[in-house]
């Protein structure tokens, strides 16, 4: 049995059918094609498929598609705007604070939901945040300094 | 493929007339933390799934002498909540340290319990403050307390047509404290956790709860070492044998995060430095 679901992604309202044990990342990346949000893990752990939930992060692996029912998902896919890249996402850039990739929009999701609530975080406080982020090329010192920069104005 | 059907139920009474009707067809989601990675991988192939989110029970209140917080409260809120840091701050702690921050915006302490994980986070913390669970069904409403609870790992007392509703917290007397080893800093599960609540008169200790997770099959409280140190002045000798005595109660197991051994020597450097703390006595 398929379900209704209407939901906003990154300000469209999208309405489509869902199974009920569909999660968020299913329906992200199978569904709509919006592909930014990454299947490592699919058990909650690496962070690769963070998304914003009505502002808050969540792991669209974990999220069972139908909950989202009425709310607001935010992926990388949301952040550029007018082909002008969201000031983390420049920052990212200009630290290299990427090698493969794969984990970096898990990290720049997590990183706007820090900034969004705490806009001037201590190393500690970033560090803690950012630890439901797994890299394995080992960019966390250059996600930490990317994040310090934007935070810091500069 | 089998069909599954989904139900988002908007008021506990609607919940439980379901529950009622579907019994153990039915599977509760709340934030699916630990739920929906069974599904994930095939573990668990829900017939009915339930959702509690939109029944509002999401809220931290403070009555008569307690804290009650609705069984869908995520543990972002709990870790965020001034009333919860001031009044109990061994469960702030506790919360906070559960998981990562997108685990806490979804993960719920009404799920926390369900789940009845030895190594949930917030089970010491809820059995050494005497925290109660109000459970509903279409039959009934009753009260179970945290440490009666849990029977094994996984499974609880709670029956097929129930739902917890409220975990009623009573304001601790004395100071708490809750400590965790997990194999890193954050986003980690417990190797072994501790929580402890000393009632002190200077030196002596009036009453004293110690709670283990990670330690036993079910979240343990320990009362052979509470009884040990009960009524007594406390130094750091006594509080090392309370703290090898409260182990002494426990029966942990070898698993890939840690060997029964390795729990055990951390779990007594745990208890002694969380009751050392909560005495104030430098350890």
């Amino acid at each position: 049995m398929k379900y209704a679901l209407s939901f906003a992604l990154n300000g469209l309202r999208v309405d489509i059918l869902v199974k009920p044990t569909d999660t968020l990342l299913d329906l992200l990346r199978e569904q709509l094609r919006v592909t930014s949000a990454k299947r490592g893990c699919d058990d909650g752990d690496c962070g690769a498929c963070t998304v914003l939930l009505d502002g808050e992060p969540v792991r669209a692996c974990l999220t069972i598609a139908p909950t989202v029912a009425g709310k607001e998902v935010t992926t990388v896919e949301g952040l550029s705007k007018e082909g002008k890249l969201h000031p983390l996402q420049k920052s990212f850039h200009e630290h290299a604070a990427s090698q493969c990739g794969f984990c970096t929009p898990g990290m720049l999701m997590s990183a706007k939901a820090l900034l969004d609530k705490n806009p001037n975080p201590t190393r500690e406080e970033i560090v803690e945040f950012m630890s439901g982020n797994l890299c394995r090329c080992g960019t966390y010192e250059e996600v930490v300094e990317a994040i310090q920069a934007v935070a810091s104005g500069r | 493929m089998r069909d599954v059907s989904y139900f988002a139920p908007t008021e506990v009474g609607e919940a439980v007339k379901l529950l009622a009707e579907y019994g153990e067809r039915a599977t509760v989601l709340a934030g699916g933390t630990d739920l929906v990675p069974r599904i994930n991988y095939y573990e668990l192939r829900p017939e009915v799934l339930l959702y509690i989110g939109g029944l509002g029970l999401d809220y931290i209140r403070e009555e008569d002498e307690k804290l009650v917080i609705g069984a869908a409260t995520p543990m972002a809120r709990l870790a965020a909540s001034d009333l919860v840091a001031e009044k109990a701050s061994a469960l702030a702690k506790a919360a906070r340290q559960c998981g990562s921050a997108a685990i806490r915006t979804t993960a719920t302490i009404g799920g926390n319990l369900a789940n009845a994980s030895p190594a949930s986070d917030l089970a010491p913390p809820l059995l050494v403050m005497g925290a109660e669970l109000r459970l509903a069904s279409a039959r009934e409403q009753r009260v179970v307390a945290v440490k009666d609870f849990f029977t094994g790992p996984g499974e609880t007392v709670l029956k097929p047509d129930e739902l917890i509703v409220e975990i009623h917290v009573p304001l601790p007397k004395g100071k708490t404290v809750f400590l965790k080893l997990g194999r890193r800093k954050a986003q980690t599960l417990s190797l072994t956790s501790v929580a402890v609540r000393l009632e002190m008169d200077g030196k002596v200790c009036d009453d004293a709860r110690i709670a283990l997770g990670s330690m036993a099959p079910t979240p343990l409280r320990c009362t052979k070492a509470e009884g040990l140190i009960k009524g007594k002045a406390l130094d750091r000798a006594l509080i090392a044998e309370c703290a090898t005595k409260a182990v002494a109660e426990s029966n942990p197991i070898d698993d890939q995060r840690a060997t029964a051994w390795y729990r055990k020597k951390t779990g007594t450097a745990l208890v002694a430095r969380a009751l050392a703390q909560a005495a104030g006595i430098e350890s």
